[in-house]
């Protein structure tokens, strides 16, 4: 048994109730601002020793000193006097702690006097009504820190049912930049969750959003951590690596073959992969990009039209100078064209119930949209996306719009968010559950501006998710300007550092003054957490993610240079094939015309082939294939390597 | 304990034992009544006592020579409450409680010395003659002091209520006056006793006032060591003086050496404040004891122990020492 270290105490003034107690404490207590602490009543209550636990929400310190004046006095107002008195006065250290719970749970009663302990970790789980979910055989606990306090070490676990769903789900995290450790900690409580997850909760996998620099862009690579990282890590039974099972997305820049992200270095190319659209990708999901002006019934109509009549299809119509296939922007401001004539042509207002000023339009604003997401949405057709339907267990899908447009930006969000409920709904994602991490939610989900695509399909994660799979992680710097239904969904809140102008609003005035100082001046590595289990919010520590920082990486691994599109070909093909040469691919790809060399590419790289050069060269058209067999000199001139299999082959 | 109608604690223990001895006796719920309502005050009248000079041959003023000096260890005090909890036909039934603690300094912080039980007694303080069941030395656990008889005169005290009531809360005075008696013989007889402020004079008991470690501080003056051109000495000291030291008379009490300090500057105050008068025992350079002790006792001028209204001569250790007594007696 532990000694005590204070005493239950209450006065008329200062009662107790069945939510919160006062006790005082030897000076030189451990106790803190969010220490969780034990009160063992005095009297059975039931034939029953009533035990409460508590969390410190306030802390008071005075002497018997009745008036400051009589302090003056003592010392003839001379301050620098006072250390010489000969006796300090008679001190307190006054603590007000809300309830956690109590045992008996009924009735429920003022918390009683009694002697007040410091919470071991057995009590902790009590307290936090951990108990119930970290029963052997029915674990359902994620790390998401260590509690400390006195000699108190006590892992918090979040229960995965209330975060990944399907009792309650999502994971909000505010605070001000860089010292709130947003970043790091979702980082953290990914690799986390990936460690513990249950089995019977089936597989889970993480889509993150790379808005800023180069946050997330160095997942797999090993990060800096101290020997109090490591301890945390072992406490908490997270291996301290890198995540393994790492997957990068980014579009083209709008010139060039480089991939636009800052994950571009050759030598980490292996697991980026371009992600581009084409016209019906695009298409689908058009609102995104037309404001809510824009689109009105008639040109929605149209757009509905193009959509079911015209695309992937042979078209025609009497109006028209021929039969259009219509599979890329190209295409389809072609088809546009003819239209356009036919009705110049014909002297007439409209063709097939729209009108002329709704088709032009509608063709300014979907031609703008390849110029708006020129990377992103390719003009001639080849798609690479993410491999729906094949999601894969604990893997890390990251896809990097930190450079985009903010056109493309939603663009992306939409079509993948969307595709990802699609998959969850019809159940065959690959894995049961997304964690969808987007950062900076202020921005994508305002809690005031116009109502977006993108945050009404936040909006509709963040009341609907839970029960597809699809989870909500998201971070901002205040919590108060994110929409309220978005933010207020999220089973579980983290707060780093606090700005104290965001603590002033409306929303924070439930924390007590001292906690809401603590809230300003958390250090990094702490974090305060609400999770519907617990009743009180509690301060954790939680270690730097064993990932590589952004900045760091962004400087030991510089961005890759514009490159040719041989190049960008040759390092494709060379993540799937460590033996492409370039030299390989400069002679299949020849005199190819662009458009035609990259579909093939994405064509090669969608169906995983594993003679990767071989399918691609076999991808690109005809024609082209003869000019290429046409230079086989060149080739064994400088070939005649072993290892070149284009080279082996003949 | 219980409440009664005006929110005044009642011993509950106490009321039992007496009304298993007097069934007819009536419980008294509201506060102490006032003095005047009794008549007959207690407690001394003040007066004028002449005393021998021991430094020099007039008593006069003397400045304290150096700078206060903290060296007091403990600081000793003691309590008493004494109240009317029954009557039977106005003959006053008094629960005494008395309580006496040496409070010690670590760290220029105040805990109870030795960590033992502070002395806390309650007693039943009653005139057994009065109350026709003379003879009876306890009720229920509770003792019985039997204040029936003057202790000077060994007459039977008057049965004015009022007198009797005077008595029994003299008899409570007294145990107090003898529980710090105790306690003070207790910290002197340790070989190398450091020093020890006393509420009070220390001259009640012959170890305590030979013991050079025990100094006693006293507020009141009810009875002034000084007369003639001695008193306007004493009067009119300045903050920072002492008077030359004398030796009170000892009719009763063991022989000690005294004299008068002033605390703090009494311009603008009451002739008497921050006036105590200081006893310790008799041996030595007297002079160099007397200044060298008002510098321990200077010492103490801060904190103040405001909002004592004795806060001109009470130091904050005994200002402690009682606020400890009162909550647990
Ligand atoms: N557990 C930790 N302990 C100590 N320092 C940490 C911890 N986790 C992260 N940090 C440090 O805190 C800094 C900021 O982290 P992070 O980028 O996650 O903050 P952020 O809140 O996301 O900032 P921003 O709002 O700018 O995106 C980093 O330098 C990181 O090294
Ligand atoms: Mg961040």
């Amino acid at each position: 048994m532990t000694q005590a270290l204070g005493r239950v105490v209450a006065t008329e003034r200062k009662p107790n109730t069945p939510h919160e107690f006062h006790f005082w404490t030897a000076l030189d207590s451990p106790v803190g601002i969010g220490t969780i602490v034990r009160v063992d009543g005095r009297r059975p209550v039931n034939g029953q020793i009533p035990r409460v636990y508590g969390i410190v929400t306030e802390g008071f310190s005075y002497t018997d000193l009745v008036t400051p004046l009589h302090d003056v006095m003592s010392h003839d107002g001379a301050p620098e006097s006072a250390g010489f008195a000969s006796a300090e006065r008679a001190e307190i250290r006054l603590y007000s702690a809300a309830v956690l719970r109590q045992i008996p749970e009924e009735p429920l009663q003022p918390v009683p006097m009694g002697d007040v302990f410091l919470a071991l970790e057995e009590d902790v789980n009590i307290a936090l009504r951990m108990d119930g979910y970290l029963r052997d055989g029915s674990n359902t606990g994620i790390p998401i820190g260590v509690y400390r306090a006195g000699g108190t070490d006590a892992t918090i676990f979040l229960d995965a049912d209330f975060l990944v769903g399907p009792e309650a789900a999502h994971l909000n995290i505010t605070g001000v930049s860089g010292l709130a450790t947003k970043t790091s900690a979702v980082e953290w409580l990914l690799s986390s969750l990936f460690a513990h997850f249950p089995d019977s909760r089936g597989s889970i996998a993480a889509v993150c959003f790379n808005v800023k620099g180069p946050d997330l862009c160095f997942l797999d690579l090993p990060g800096k951590l101290d020997d109090g990282d490591r301890a945390l890590y072992d406490k908490m039974g997270v291996p301290a690596r890198p995540f393994e099972n790492v997957h990068y997305y980014a579009p083209y820049a709008a010139r060039g073959y480089a991939l636009n992200t800052l994950r571009s270095n050759e030598a980490l190319a292996h697991n980026v992969t371009p992600l581009t659209w084409g016209l019906r990708e695009v298409l689908q999901y058009a609102e995104v990009l037309l404001n809510r002006d824009d689109i009105d019934a008639k040109a929605d109509a149209l757009i509905d039209f193009i959509t079911r009549s015209v695309i992937d299809q042979s078209f025609t119509d009497p109006m028209l100078s021929r039969a259009h296939v219509v599979q890329s922007f190209a295409d389809l401001e072609d088809w546009f064209r003819d239209v356009l004539r036919g009705l110049e042509n014909g002297n007439k207002e409209s063709w097939r119930t729209h009108h002329v000023a709704t088709i032009r339009k509608v063709r300014n604003r979907l031609s703008n949209i390849s110029v708006r997401c020129a990377g992103l949405v390719t003009d001639s057709g080849p798609v690479s996306d993410l491999p729906f339907g094949e999601f894969e267990d604990r893997a890390t899908y990251v896809v990097d719009v930190a450079n985009l447009e903010e056109d493309a930006q939603d663009l992306i969000f939409a079509r993948v968010v969307s595709k990802l409920r699609e998959h969850l709904e019809r159940r065959d994602l690959g894995v049961k559950h997304v964690v969808v991490f987007v950062d900076e939610l202020n921005k994508y989900a305002p809690g005031d501006g116009p109502d977006t695509y993108v945050r009404k399909m936040l909006l509709d994660i963040a009341e609907r998710g839970r029960y597809l799979g699809l989870v909500l992680f998201s971070a901002q710097q205040f919590r108060s300007q994110g929409h309220k239904r978005v933010v207020g969904n999220s089973g579980t809140s983290v707060f780093g550092r606090m700005d104290p102008d965001e603590l002033a609003a409306p929303g924070y005035a439930v924390l007590s003054p001292a906690t809401r100082t603590k809230l300003a001046t958390l250090e990094k590595g702490q974090l305060m957490i609400r999770h519907p289990h617990f009743t009180q919010p509690i301060f954790v520590r939680f270690p730097r993610p064993a990932v590589m920082a952004g900045r760091l990486g962004a400087e030991q691994f510089p961005q890759g240079g514009e490159v040719s599109l041989d190049v960008a070909v040759y390092r494709s093909l060379r993540a799937r094939d460590s033996s492409v040469t370039l030299q390989a691919v400069e002679d299949a790809i020849g005199l190819h015309d662009e458009g035609d060399v990259l579909r093939a590419l994405a064509v090669t790289l969608k169906e995983r082939p594993s003679d990767v050069l071989g399918v691609f060269r076999a991808r690109l058209p005809k024609r082209i294939t003869q000019s290429v067999q046409a230079r086989p000199q060149v080739a064994a001139l400088r070939g005649g390597r072993g290892d070149d299999p284009y080279g082996a082959a003949r | 304990m219980i409440w009664s109608k005006r929110g005044i604690s009642v011993s509950i223990d106490a009321l039992r034992a007496i009304q298993s001895l007097l069934p007819d006796a009536e419980i008294v719920q509201s506060d102490a009544p006032a003095d005047d309502s009794y008549g007959g005050a207690y407690g001394e009248a003040p007066c004028i006592a002449a005393a021998e000079c021991v430094e020099g041959r007039t008593l006069r003023a003397h400045r304290v020579v150096g700078e206060p000096e903290v060296r007091f260890a403990g600081f000793l005090d003691g309590i008493q409450r004494a109240r009317i909890e029954c009557h039977r036909n106005g003959v006053p039934i008094v629960e005494g409680r008395v309580a006496a603690a040496i409070r010690v300094r670590v760290n220029r912080r105040f805990t109870t010395w030795g960590h033992r039980i502070p002395i806390v007694s309650r007693r039943l303080y009653m005139p057994l003659v009065f109350l026709q069941c003379e003879g009876r030395t306890e009720i229920d656990g509770f003792d019985i002091v039997d204040t029936s008889y003057d202790d000077r005169t060994k007459a039977l005290v008057s049965r004015h209520p009022g007198a009797l009531r005077a008595v029994a809360f003299e008899r409570v005075g007294r145990d107090r006056d003898e529980a710090e008696r105790n306690l003070a013989e207790l910290w002197c007889s340790a070989g190398d006793a450091e020093p020890l402020f006393i509420d009070g004079g220390i001259s009640g008991s012959g170890r305590v006032a030979s013991a050079s470690c025990a100094v006693g501080v006293i507020k009141s003056h009810q009875t002034l060591f000084a007369d003639g051109d001695a008193l306007e000495v004493v009067m009119s000291l300045r903050r920072g003086e002492r008077s030359s030291v004398f030796a009170p008379p000892s009719t009763r009490r063991h022989s000690v050496i005294s004299w008068y300090l002033r605390l703090r500057d009494p311009r603008g105050h009451d002739a008497m404040f921050g006036l105590v008068r200081i006893e310790a025992s008799v041996g030595g350079d007297v002079a160099s004891r007397a200044n060298e002790i008002s510098r321990w006792v200077l010492a103490e001028a801060a904190p103040l122990s405001l909002p004592d209204s004795r806060w001109d001569r009470m130091a904050y250790g005994i200002r402690d020492c009682e606020q400890f007594l009162r909550a647990i007696a």
